[in-house]
């Protein structure tokens, strides 16, 4: 995507903050986060567990439940009808609508996310019936969502253990389509599958990100993920984002020591052949419950100067106007 | 010199009535020499079941398996105590070893106190410290805290620490780094391999994540539905694939290197298992998936065979 025609973005958010509220202190999961996704394109965030990434997902979502809590920021949507609407501040009947419609959810472990007594056919008319549409129509756009995801509707009439996982998770990607949203938000989506299975369903989102156009928040901790099928990364550390930009960019000349980490601790063969060791991150992850003052990077950083245990850096785009920028103060 | 594991013609049946070969005549050996040998394969591959046969948590139903020269069933009781010594386990979920309601240092103990590790507590305290170091944990950083303080990195890390204090001869590490994110996954393979060159400790990584067997090296098996597909060298097995099995994996790992991406769409046939299970299995079990299927195929087992390539590397494929 380039950045030189500002399009407006589809999905934005802003300056969004979560906490989880303790008995004495408050944990700061998501720090003013900004990101904004455009039609036709996925957005792939990334980081390590812990670092915020679902929490982000799921109050985007306006679906936080206590004690998490949003203490700030916005979340806008350009609906079908071209309006803007934010997904925190809607009232809850057109925030029902809103999900589904204009933004879906693929969830982490698809497997739990479906009810097991339940067969596929009732997994997704059910919530198509619920936004009003009429039995036999709902069956019918049942039919054309699985079709689309390369299942045969005969899975209509199974229930989710008679299924792989890779189907199950097609089943849940048929289910957030079904309404033809804009906007999909897929939280790790591949994660306990195996790499043949893992390549299919993600080969499955760029071709529904071809035929529709739609804007993909692909959540994933797996730099190789992001390689194969993202246009753009954001990079997540302890509630924040450190650095965002086109995926070519930030592979070829990643900014931050933190996405540089991250990039080189990918485990695979080159490295090793040549008797190498990769290196782990080292240190150990953020406490949400008690960040570093300044940079929250900088405990583990080895370029870390005095003003990064001070001051928090702010987005700056050192490579002009390509798009790429880093919170970090070494730029 | 007699190897360290023997595995002979292992098969596991499950099942009366409708039954499912979860392992089919799988034959392997570790040596006495520290080494690393990787069972890879995707979930139903057999993998987890052979895992269970080798810790003595299942018998199976052909073959069997000697640990130093010695039946793993062997009724010899000081036998049993020093297999189940030498030979450590590490799981996928690194939450479910762990006692909720109990500190983390519990885990760390009990080995001690089991086998006798220590004769004071002072001695104890130590050898838990520096084996918590030793797999690039601080002990402030863990002890005294629950498990559920701990990251599942943190978590997956004390439990090779208790390795560490037990000093076995032989790792099962089954799935251990699926639910460990990537960059906890290269501290996890790095204390493996340093326990390899510095402990003499071998590990049996079983894993469908190819990528983190590809880092380790050593050995390698490929498993499909239950029997070998392809084994060797883990470099050569990965660069020059030969079961079609083995390719479609290897081409299946996500290259991290945004022009190198898939070229392709995968067939739906090949991305996946059929949900109708053929109880034929006097052929490739692959065939349904392979892009390059013939008559043969169809018509009878392809038997594991020396590869045309070179004489480290076995294939079962009519391709070759």
């Amino acid at each position: 995507m380039t950045q030189d025609t500002p399009q407006e973005a589809v999905l934005a958010i802003r300056s969004l903050s979560v906490v989880y509220v303790g008995r004495r202190s408050a944990a700061q999961a998501v720090t003013e986060v900004d990101l904004e996704v455009q039609n036709n394109e996925i957005l792939g965030l990334v980081g390590e567990s812990g670092c915020g990434k679902t929490t982000l997902a799921v109050a985007m979502l306006g679906l936080i439940e206590p004690p998490g809590k949003v203490i700030g920021g916005a979340v806008q949507i350009r609906t079908h009808d071209h309006s803007t609407q934010d997904i925190l501040k809607v009232k809850p009947s057109l925030h029902r609508q809103l999900l589904w419609k204009e933004i879906a959810y693929i969830p982490q472990g698809s497997m739990s996310a479906l009810n097991p007594v339940k067969r596929v056919r009732e997994q997704l008319t059910d919530t198509l019936i619920e936004h009003g549409l009429k039995k036999n129509e709902a069956l019918e756009r049942a039919r054309w969502a699985l079709q689309v995801v390369s299942l045969d509707a005969a899975i209509l009439e199974r229930y989710p253990h008679e299924l792989s996982g890779g189907m199950v998770q097609r089943v849940a990607i048929a289910g957030a389509i079904s309404m033809q949203p804009p906007v999909l938000v897929a939280d790790e989506p591949t994660t306990a599958l195996d790499v043949v299975t893992q390549r299919s369903i993600l080969q499955e989102l760029v071709s529904i990100r071809e035929k529709f156009g739609s804007a993909i928040l692909l959540i994933s901790h797996d730099m190789g993920v992001m390689a194969q099928i993202a246009d753009r990364i954001a990079v997540m550390y302890a509630g924040r984002i450190v650095e965002i930009g086109s995926i070519h960019q930030v592979f070829a000349s990643p900014l931050h020591p933190y996405t540089k980490k991250l990039i080189n601790a990918i485990p695979n063969a080159r490295g090793r052949e040549s008797g190498e060791r990769l290196i782990g991150l080292g240190g150990e992850s953020p406490n949400i419950w008690r960040h570093p003052p300044g940079c929250r990077f900088h405990p583990r950083c080895e370029f870390a100067i005095e003003r990064c245990s001070q001051q928090a850096p702010v987005f700056t785009s050192p490579n002009g106007s390509s798009g790429q920028r880093v919170a970090c103060h070494l730029y | 010199m007699a190897d360290l594991l023997t595995v002979t013609s292992l098969g596991q049946i499950f099942g009366t009535m409708t039954t499912v070969q979860a392992v089919d005549d799988v034959s392997f050996t570790m040596p006495k020499e520290p080494s690393i040998f990787n069972l890879v394969g995707e979930s139903g591959s057999g993998k987890t079941t052979i895992a269970r046969i080798i810790l003595g948590l299942q018998k199976p139903t052909a073959g069997h398996v000697l640990y130093n020269n010695t039946d793993i069933g062997s009724k010899d009781k000081q036998w049993q105590t020093l297999f189940h010594r030498e030979v450590q386990a590490v799981f996928q979920n690194p939450y479910s070893v762990y006692n909720p309601v109990y500190k983390v240092d519990r885990v760390l103990q009990t080995p001690i106190r089991k086998f006798k590790l220590s004769r004071s507590q002072q001695e104890s305290r130590e050898m838990i410290e520096s084996s918590l170091r030793a797999v690039d944990l601080r002990p402030g950083d863990v002890l005294g805290k629950y498990p559920h303080q701990l990251s599942g990195g943190q978590r997956q890390r004390v439990m090779l620490a208790r390795i560490h204090l037990i000093q076995p001869r032989l790792i099962i590490a089954d799935e251990a780094v699926s639910m460990v994110d990537a960059a906890g996954r290269v501290t996890f393979l790095n204390v493996l391999l340093d326990f390899r060159e510095r402990l003499n400790i071998s590990t049996l990584y079983i894993t469908h994540d190819l990528s983190t067997a590809q880092y380790l090296g050593g050995n390698i098996i490929v498993l499909y539905k239950g029997r070998i597909v392809e084994a060797g060298l883990t470099r050569e097995v990965t660069k020059n694939p030969l079961h079609p099995y083995a390719r479609l994996l290897i081409q299946s790992i996500p290259a991290p290197d945004p022009n190198k991406r898939w070229a392709e769409k995968l067939p739906l046939n090949m991305a996946e298992m059929s949900l109708v299970q053929s109880t034929n299995r006097a052929r490739c079990l692959f065939a349904e998936r392979c892009p390059n299927v013939m008559d043969a195929c169809w018509q009878t087992r392809p038997e594991l065979r020396k590869a045309p390539t070179d004489n480290t590397h076995e294939v079962a494929c009519h391709l070759y």
